[in-house]
């Protein structure tokens, strides 16, 4: 398969993950939208690296899935301290810091 | 040490001095203040006489030193550091104003003894002093300015030291807006050279002139005149001249020490300093000359009329510095520092002499209300007699020698300096019939009350101490001069002053007897080395004793006419009055120059100024430059702020929309 | 990268600081374990403290190397060095603050102290990495300690809003970087510095792929160094965030995004420089409007610097954008310069939120200049410098940036740079009339000795009322130190800026490509 299918499915992925960090409130699921974008990275990542050969690319994705692993639990945990506090898990409830 | 080291040391030493008095102004008790000023004063001026010797333990050719402390910016094209040049020039202004300064510092701490700003005060005088010697030893334009606009400053600080006199307020005021216009001439002349030349430094400068200027060069002649703005503003030039004697309002040693001994003598270091420029564009030094031609006439005929001591003094000190800057305009440079140098001497003397008078009439300065001072007085008058003498030129004074040589040398360079050097022998005349009218009427005659209280043995203190100037009652707190004032009589500290003083104004002359002695010559020849006019200008023998004795009969002949219209027939000058009422009107109104300048230039100005005011300033910058951009600014915060909204997903929208945005952008360039 | 595997010589000298951090990290973690206020309170951040000066000494040891490491992962060079240095005084600084400024019971002791110096650790990597894959790690080790340090008061609403809202835009910045990188990628066929520059310089100067990567990884970057449109996390994670680690993420982090952009766009891309060069102008300016606007008619004072932080970080890509040694030289001289000034104003913001109940609000500063010299005066100039007045660090610092800026004919942003300073004016000054021209609020001083615990910036209700009741009063005797000496340091540089330009110009050095 051509190389335009992997770019255009990462693509879409990308998209499908922005716009849904953009329509979520909750952050659960925006953190799942952000895992989507990452990943589509890494798609593309992959995508590039059997075209060019070599290793750095797949390197380079396994680093990012361990990156966003990180970020996810860091989000996980925001979330339960969120929880505890008996704050609302929102985000458009969030707005205590602004202007 | 070696002489820079020793001339950074007498540059940071008054610093030092003005900082300790400034940050413990709440510990000093008594006259400590007065006595650390002092010492920072006295210990900068042996630290002058050590870089003096240094600098003669050199070889001739070696004598001009640069030190740079640190560049300020060293960018591309920009060579400013904080530099300072030691040569002979800046080391006899150096020692001169250190030394002058330290003698009238040694005054003023018996002097300003009652006062109640006595710290402050000597804060303000070592911060001048300070600022005068970054000024002498500046190494660049860069350095001269900061020292230049200092001084302004510190002279601003120091005139209206008394800040609940109106009066004092208000000549403060004046003289620092025409100072600062003499800045604005500085600052604008150095960017016309910095522009041909490409470098502030001035040794660079003075190498690089004759590459890129023609002689009498536009661009130069433009950038030396602005230079002779500068000079004639703090030098009280005509027309730039009318803040000096309202700047008598300061404290007397303010007086002796900046409006006679050193800041006014500013302008002519600067030309003698720029002698290579003036050199290369001989129209502005004709202009410098004149003018300072112009001055010394015009002040000493309006010293004739006036009757406050100090403004007397002050007019005759225009006068000097006009022989000066003529002298060193075209071209006699020795001659023109040396009549700075015994100037500073009998000049800062009468100034001690008349604040002694000042302060035994309890702070009146009007000549109509003094006399009879001889015996309640003797010291003073002594020191007052030898410094009319110098200044009137008697010899073997001082003052005999030093103008003797300007008009000698000035008149070597014929054509029109002759006239001008004509017009110098005149001045000289009524220089020696004010200066002896002002002694005559102080000192004899009948004594007033004043001085017959003094010969008692104690000093009058009016019961309502006013104004001199516009006679309102005076707070006695912050006012002349405070409840315990002093006379030289009394206080030793100013004897020794005084008496030092008076020994230099007597034996200064001896620097340099024509045809006999020529020390300042010999000194001052590493930094004239280079001039057309150092050895070329060297009267005939004949001419010079001609000169002696014009100039010794000119005096005598001022002197006695002095005596016989003020002592002899005290009558006289009323008829005189009569007879010539419109000279006398233009004297006593000093020439009209306040009023020629408030019709010329303030009037203009403030009716330029209500129309900018009305048209320019309210409809144009008021409502559309300022209530325009604020108002846009104001939307702009408004709108950014409101997209501060805290949403979080907004906020991702909008990154996602810069995103896509500048993607767009950068595929368009594909 | 596979070199080091297989046993390559490793030149351990000049990796040395980032092991030193690296090392630290573990070891104040590890110690943290032991039970006992002694250790939390003293040993903790004395080891913290410690960490950093041994780096500190390391840098200095390295600071004429100029190597590639590890395969070329990486380059120790003059720019590493002198932003590392930045990093660590900003660091130490931090340290300092937070030594004794958040509660015990609502924030772990030992966890901190290891996120701060992670993220240093990750920072060094970020201005060293010579590779796309070194550079995201870097990038992401310095983040993820940042998500958690904003987030570090659990107890408070304010802190984990910060923190979730820095999460998430962060990571979408991360992913549009990851996906920008992918793209170079794909073009250029590797992920090194070298080779992407030397596949440019061929004929991908206008491909598709290497454009829009370029422009996803730009806007990456620029989300990082809070440049307009992608600043809006800045103010809020700011206000939210404990004091001293605004102040950390003012100052390093500004310095390390600014660092990667130089390195990025100066290194890598100056092939294409006529590609990205009149866009990053562009968002230059935008970004100095944007940020001087937002900053007017603010009144909590972290905020302020929020927004102000925006603003300077449009100054300080204008010597990116020039791309000359003057530029990079005016880019790290003005980090340097900020970090000296910010750190000064946010110690004096640390001060006065444990002294009174006002927080970070500008009213907490009212009255400063006649009940609190020694603070007033460092904020003083920390506000005049940062308006960029004569005589302070601030003003050599944007002189110098203007002067890239017209040298290289974009005289357009040096002007934009001078509105952008005109306009700062009027919110830095009145800080200072507050300080100065009013009196302090009545009580204000009194209610932090007897009241509750000092609230925090932006506290809420709830914060308050699970605050502990046991409170201690916390002296500010190392935040006054800490502000005089910054403040002193930015009147001092601003005087004398030889030596610091001569610092700066180290950094210049490290791009030869440049001129």
């Amino acid at each position: 398969m051509a190389i335009e299918w992997y770019l255009a499915l990462s693509a879409l992925i990308f998209v499908i993950g922005a716009g849904g960090v953009l329509t979520r409130r909750n952050p659960l699921v925006l953190l799942l939208c952000v895992e989507l974008m990452l990943n589509a990275g890494n798609l593309a990542l992959v995508a590039f690296n059997r075209m060019h050969g070599g290793g750095d690319g797949q390197i380079f994705a396994l680093m990012v899935m361990v990156v966003a692993a990180c970020e996810v639990v860091i989000g996980l945990g925001i979330i339960v301290a969120l929880y505890r506090r008996h704050l609302p898990i929102d985000v458009d409830e969030m707005r205590e810091l602004q202007g | 040490m070696s002489a820079t080291t020793l001339a950074w040391l007498a540059l940071a030493l008054p610093l030092a001095g003005a900082i300790v008095t400034a940050l413990g102004f709440r510990f000093w008790r008594g006259r400590a203040a007065g006595y650390v000023g002092t010492a920072a004063l006295f210990g900068s001026f042996a630290c002058a006489i050590g870089a003096f010797f240094a600098l003669q333990g050199e070889p001739a050719e070696g004598r001009q030193l640069v030190s740079a402390l640190w560049d300020y910016a060293a960018t591309a094209g920009l060579d400013a550091q904080l530099s300072i040049l030691v040569d002979p020039l800046s080391i006899l202004m150096l020692l001169v104003v250190t030394g002058v300064s330290a003698l009238i510092h040694l005054y003023a701490v018996a002097y300003m003894g009652g006062d109640r700003g006595y710290t402050r005060f000597f804060s303000y005088l070592n911060f001048f002093v300070f600022s005068m010697v970054l000024l002498v030893l500046a190494g660049n334009f860069l350095v001269l300015i900061i020292g230049w606009a200092f001084v302004g400053a510190a002279s601003y600080l120091l005139i209206s030291f008394w800040y609940r006199r109106a009066t004092a307020t208000a000549a403060g005021i004046k003289a620092f807006v025409i100072n600062v216009l003499g800045d604005v001439g500085l600052v604008l002349g150095a960017y016309f050279l910095f522009r041909g030349t490409g470098t502030l430094d001035f040794l660079t400068t003075f190498e690089r002139a004759p590459e890129v200027f023609a002689e009498n060069d536009g661009e130069l002649v433009a950038g030396c005149i602005l230079l002779l703005v500068g000079a004639f503003a703090k030098s009280a030039q005509v027309p730039l001249h009318t803040w000096l004697p309202d700047a008598m309002e300061g404290p007397t040693p303010v007086s002796a020490l900046i409006h006679a001994a050193t800041m006014v003598t500013a302008g002519v270091y600067l030309i003698a300093r720029m002698h290579p420029l003036f050199e290369l564009a001989p129209t502005a030094g004709t202009v410098g000359a004149i003018i300072g031609c112009a001055t010394l006439l015009i002040a000493a005929t309006t010293a004739m009329a006036q009757t406050d001591l100090k403004r007397v003094i002050a007019y005759s000190t225009m006068s000097q510095i006009g022989y000066m800057v003529m002298a060193v305009s075209a071209g006699a440079y020795v001659a023109g520092l040396f009549h700075l140098v015994t100037h500073a001497f009998f000049k800062a003397l009468l100034f001690m002499a008349a604040g002694s008078v000042i302060a035994a009439m309890a702070g009146n300065q009007n000549m109509d209300r003094m006399g009879g001072f001889r015996r309640a007085m003797p010291f003073t008058f002594g020191c007052f007699v030898i410094g009319g003498l110098a200044l009137a030129g008697v010899p073997p004074f001082s003052g005999f020698f030093s103008k003797d040589e300007i008009l000698a040398y000035t008149a070597e360079r014929g054509g029109i300096f002759l006239v001008l050097v004509l017009v110098g022998y005149v001045a000289a005349f009524l220089t020696a019939v004010y200066t002896f009218r002002m002694i005559f009427r102080t000192f004899l005659g009948e004594p007033v009350p004043e001085a017959r209280e003094l010969e008692q043995g104690h000093l009058h203190h009016p019961e309502h101490p006013t104004n001199p100037a516009s006679g309102e009652i005076e707070d006695t707190e912050v006012g002349f001069p405070g409840p315990e004032h002093h006379v030289a009589e009394q206080s030793p500290t100013m004897k020794v002053a005084m008496g030092t003083l008076a020994l230099l104004a007597i034996v200064g002359g001896f620097l340099q007897i024509p045809k006999v002695t020529h020390l300042l010559d010999d000194f001052l020849e590493p930094t004239f080395a280079d001039s057309i006019y150092f050895e070329a200008l060297s009267p005939s023998d004949a001419a010079t004793f001609v000169g002696l004795g014009l100039g010794a009969l000119i005096a005598l002949a001022g002197i006695a006419t002095a005596w016989l219209v003020w002592v002899r027939e005290p009558g006289t000058p009323a008829k005189v009055r009569e007879r010539l009422r419109p000279a006398y009107a233009l004297f006593v109104n000093k020439w009209w120059f306040d009023e020629l300048i408030g019709t010329v230039i303030v009037r203009p100005a403030r009716w330029l100024g209500s129309f900018a005011l009305t048209a320019f300033e309210r409809l144009f910058v008021q409502g559309t430059l300022v209530g325009g951009t604020s108002g846009i600014v104001r939307a702009g915060s408004a709108a950014v702020r409101a997209a501060q909204s805290g949403f979080l997903r907004f906020y991702v929208a909008l990154f996602l929309g810069g995103m896509v945005a500048l993607t767009i952008w950068f595929l368009l360039q594909a | 990268m596979n070199g080091a595997a297989q046993g390559a010589s490793v030149d351990w000298a000049a990796l040395s600081p980032l092991l030193a951090l690296a090392g630290g990290a573990l070891v104040v973690l590890m110690v943290g374990l032991f039970p006992g206020r002694g250790v939390r309170d003293r040993v903790v951040p004395g080891l913290a403290l410690l960490t950093l000066a041994v780096t500190a000494g390391l840098l200095v040891w390295q600071y004429d190397t100029s190597t590639d490491l590890l395969e070329g992962a990486l380059r120790v060079d003059g720019l590493t060095v002198t932003l590392s240095f930045v990093f660590v005084v900003a660091g130490m600084a931090t340290v300092v603050m937070t030594w004794r400024h958040l509660d015990p019971v609502e924030s772990p002791g030992p966890e901190l102290y290891t996120l701060l110096l992670s993220s240093i650790g990750g920072m060094v990597v970020l201005v060293a990495a010579q590779d796309l894959v070194t550079l995201f790690l870097g990038f992401e080790l310095l983040s993820i300690p940042l998500y958690v340090l904003c987030a570090i008061q659990l107890r408070r609403r304010g802190s984990l809003e910060s923190g979730l809202k820095y999460l998430v835009v962060g990571s979408v910045g991360s992913a549009t970087l990851v996906y920008g990188f992918a793209l170079i990628y794909g073009a250029a066929g590797t992920t090194g510095f070298a080779g992407i520059a030397e596949a440019i310089s061929g004929d991908l100067s206008s491909d598709v792929l290497l454009l829009a990567g370029l422009a996803l990884a730009i806007v990456g970057f620029a989300f990082k160094a809070s440049v307009a449109p992608f600043h809006q996390w800045t103010p809020d994670v700011y206000e939210g965030a404990p004091t001293p680690i605004t102040a950390f993420m003012a100052t390093a982090t500004k310095a390390a995004a600014l660092g990667v952009l130089l390195r990025f766009l100066d290194v890598a891309l100056l092939p294409a420089a006529e590609a990205w060069a009149p866009a990053v102008a562009v968002l230059a300016a935008v970004t100095i409007v944007v940020g001087n606007v937002g900053a007017l008619g603010q009144s909590s004072l972290k905020r302020l610097l929020a927004w102000s932080g925006v603003a300077q970080a449009g100054y300080l890509l204008a010597g990116v954008v020039v791309g000359t040694s003057l530029g990079v030289q005016a880019t790290v001289f003005y980090l340097a310069v900020y970090l000296l000034m910010n750190m000064a104003a946010f110690a004096v913001i640390a001060a006065r939120e444990r002294e009174t109940n006002l927080g970070d609000s500008v009213d907490a500063l009212a009255g400063l200049g006649t009940s609190r010299p020694w603070l007033a005066w460092p904020m003083t100039i920390a506000m005049l410098a940062l308006a960029g007045f004569p005589l302070t660090a601030g003003f050599i610092g944007k002189f110098k940036l203007i002067e890239a800026s017209v040298a290289s004919g974009y005289t357009w942003v040096g002007l934009m740079i001078v509105i952008g300073s005109m306009i700062s004016l009027a919110y830095y000054l009145k800080v200072i009339a507050a300080m100065w021209m009013r009196e302090a609020p009545a009580g204000a001083a009194a209610v932090a000795a007897t009241g509750p615990r000092p609230a925090l910036a932006g506290a809420s209700t709830e914060a308050q009322i699970t605050a502990p009741t046991r409170h201690t009063r916390r002296g500010t005797g190392e935040l006054t130190v800490m502000a005089v000496l910054f403040g002193a340091a930015t009147l001092v540089v601003g005087i004398v800026p030889q030596p610091l330009l001569d610092f700066a110009a180290k950094a210049g050095e490290a791009f030869p490509g440049l001129f």
